[in-house]
């Protein structure tokens, strides 16, 4: 590819080849021969290219994450609440604190009113430290749900011991089941069964243990498993009822989501008469939310990153270029000598051409070493899978290689055009 | 001929002077020759020999090398002129430093697209009629001056050139070394080879067997003495 570009081109044959390796040799052996500076030149592609691949590879690892948790409740649920799931403006908090709670009468009403709706459920979350015997369980997220299927809308099993009556959870008991963080937590790591019919203390109230749940694991570093959940009306006792809920509502098949969403809008305009021309007085919402958050945070952090790596490929580029320039000044006598003794000047072009992509691509391939590296220890840290993709790392070594090409070229093109004589004087 | 140089004149432009180096040289070297070209420096030998050893052409004249006008091809077909016809020896030998002997030899015959097992052999051989097989493998800074002058000889004589090119060979050498290597050149050239050897000094001149003296670039005196 390189030889298209001049003049009395040939075909690949084995004399170019033999060239190459020529180069290729030469190359190597003059960058092992100044290592330190090596090193120097190597840091800007080594930057951009580590920069890309770290940030390509966790993000990929976050995406499966992001799409495993997200379709374990699918894109059959929705929810409609006070305040929206996400708060992406101090305007948009005002306007959902000035909203009516959403009640447990507007979840009957869309119970009984929405005829494309599935299962209609509601939730109330608290965030409460939990105590079993002498052991204490922070931030635990206490849900109080009912009926008893919003188990299957929040898309949690139960993995020992069992789920209340629906005439339990109607008494208002103080039974709960436990995420798997509080066997951690409170049992000492002790197996389900040993956890289930003891008593723990949610805000000094003590609640009979019926059941565990499978762990889901966790999201960008939270545990989705350090939960408790009580029945709504247990709930309500505890907390009160002045707080508003959210009501889960699924569908069959995604579908139908859209005619559901339909129905439970105008049930809910019914209800809440607004006024406000802005606001309509109720937050709907599915995941889709999340998943376009999300998608729009990558997006950007995507686009930041390039902006990286293309700043320090080009920063990186030009601290080859100054070398390599330093390196035909140094080397002018030795290219003397080829040329003296029948070195053409693509023969001297190509050598010093390979050499600053010898030094980009070996720039490239620890790049995506490093990249893979901080990839993996982050991926550790918050725990997401490592996903290592061959093609980032192909494309870290090609860019960074072309990058070569582009800041060799005029360096190569002036020790090719050397004189000859004047270059045999030069020492 | 081998070599035949008519009326050859190089004029470099110094600002808006032009500087006659040569004028009006001419010449012939028959195969097979030992050949001395002696004059002090600023005679224009430096000159004669860079054109002699095509690294350069002439601003005017003919110079036709092994049957080939020379004194109209451009960069590239010059290198490949160099690389087949023309072995070079320099004062200060030229070798590259971090290149083993043996690769120091092969070069030549890289650039002329000799594959590698031929080219080893080829090396190997060169090297052996220097009398430098059991050095092969050392790089310049361990070699001694004669060596280092040989085994640029080895290389000049790799590619089998119609003509051995030496520029003050012996210039950076002691006496002792400096006689072995213009026996070296004796019996390269009763092998058959064509000698051409630039130099300043007499004594050296007077080994080959024809010298040509220049002087302000002009050719003084062309004489056979042998």
């Amino acid at each position: 590819m390189l030889f298209v570009l001049f003049r009395g081109q040939q075909s690949l044959s084995f004399f170019r080849l033999t060239a190459i390796w020529e180069a290729f040799r030469v190359a190597t052996a003059s960058l092992r021969a100044n290592k330190l500076r090596t090193a120097l030149t190597l840091m800007g592609i080594v930057v951009g290219v580590a920069a890309v691949i770290s940030v390509v590879t966790i993000i990929k690892g976050l995406n499966q994450t992001v799409a495993q948790t997200f379709s374990s409740q699918g894109s059959t649920v929705f929810t409609v609440s006070k305040n929206p799931q996400i708060i992406k403006s101090r305007e948009e908090f005002i306007k959902a604190n000035r909203r009516k709670d959403v009640t447990h009468e507007d979840a009957e009403a869309i119970q009984r009113l929405c005829s494309a709706c599935w299962r209609v459920g509601i939730a109330a979350n608290a965030i409460e430290t939990v105590k079993y015997a002498d052991q204490k369980a922070e931030n635990v997220r206490i849900r109080g749900v009912e009926p008893i299927s919003m188990f299957d809308v929040d898309g949690v099993t139960i993995n020992v011991g069992r789920i209340w009556t629906e005439s339990e959870g109607a008494a208002g008991r103080d039974i709960c089941v436990i995420g798997p963080d509080m066997l951690k937590n409170l049992f000492n790591d002790a197996p389900a069964d040993r956890a289930v019919g003891q008593e723990v203390r949610i805000n000094g109230r003590p609640y009979l243990v019926l059941g565990v749940l499978e762990p889901l694991g966790s999201i960008f570093g939270f545990s989705r498993d350090n939960v408790i959940y009580i029945p709504y009306s247990t709930y309500q006792k505890a907390y009160g009822s002045r707080r508003s809920l959210i009501v889960f509502t699924q569908v069959r098949t995604a579908e139908e989501i859209e005619t559901a969403e339909d129905q439970v809008r105008t049930i809910m305009h019914n209800r809440r008469h607004s006024t406000d021309p802005d606001d309509e007085g109720f937050a709907l919402e599915t995941q889709d939310v999340f998943l376009n958050l999300y998608g729009s945070a990558t997006s950007n952090i995507y686009i930041v990153t390039i902006g990286v790596a293309a700043i320090s490929l080009v920063v990186g580029g030009i601290v080859v270029m100054n070398i390599m320039l330093v390196s035909v000044t140094e080397r002018t006598k030795e290219i003397g000598i080829r040329k003296a003794i029948g070195a053409r000047r693509k023969d001297i072009l190509t050598q010093f051409l390979i050499e600053a992509v010898t030094v980009t691509a070996i720039g490239g391939l620890i790049g995506v070493g490093t990249g893979f590296g901080l990839a993996y220890v982050i991926s550790a840290l918050i725990g997401f899978p490592l996903l290592v993709s061959v093609a980032s790392a192909v494309l870290g070594v090609g860019v960074s290689s072309v990058v070569g090409i582009v800041s060799g070229l005029w360096p190569a093109w002036r020790a090719a055009k050397l004189d000859p004589i004047e270059a045999l004087r030069a020492e | 001929m081998l070599i035949s140089m008519r009326n050859i004149w190089k004029t470099y432009q110094m600002g808006t002077e032009s500087v006659h180096a040569l004028h009006g040289v001419s010449f012939d070297i028959p195969s097979n020759e030992y050949i001395a070209i002696i004059g002090p420096s600023g005679s224009g030998k430096s000159t004669l020999m860079n054109l002699i050893g095509c690294l350069d052409t002439p601003s005017q004249g003919q110079y036709w090398l092994n049957g080939k006008n020379v004194s109209e091809m451009d960069d590239d077909e010059l290198a490949r002129i160099r690389n087949q016809e023309v072995g070079f020896v320099f004062q200060t030998f030229n070798l590259l430093a971090r290149a083993t002997a043996l690769h120091n030899v092969e070069l030549p015959l890289i650039y002329g697209g000799v594959s590698a097992s031929k080219r080893h052999e080829m090396a190997k051989q060169a090297l052996h009629s220097v009398d430098l097989t059991e050095r092969m493998m050392h790089k310049p800074n361990e070699l001694s001056g004669g060596q280092r002058q040989r085994v640029a000889i080895a290389r000049a004589l790799v590619n089998h050139p119609s003509i051995l090119l030496a520029d003050e060979p012996t210039g950076a050498l002691d006496s002792h070394t400096s006689m072995e290597i213009m026996d070296l050149f004796e019996r390269l050239h009763s092998e058959g080879n064509t000698i051409i050897v630039v130099t300043h000094e007499h004594d050296i001149a007077d080994r080959a067997h024809r010298v040509i003296s220049i002087r302000d670039g002009q050719i003084e005196k062309d004489e056979r003495i042998k």
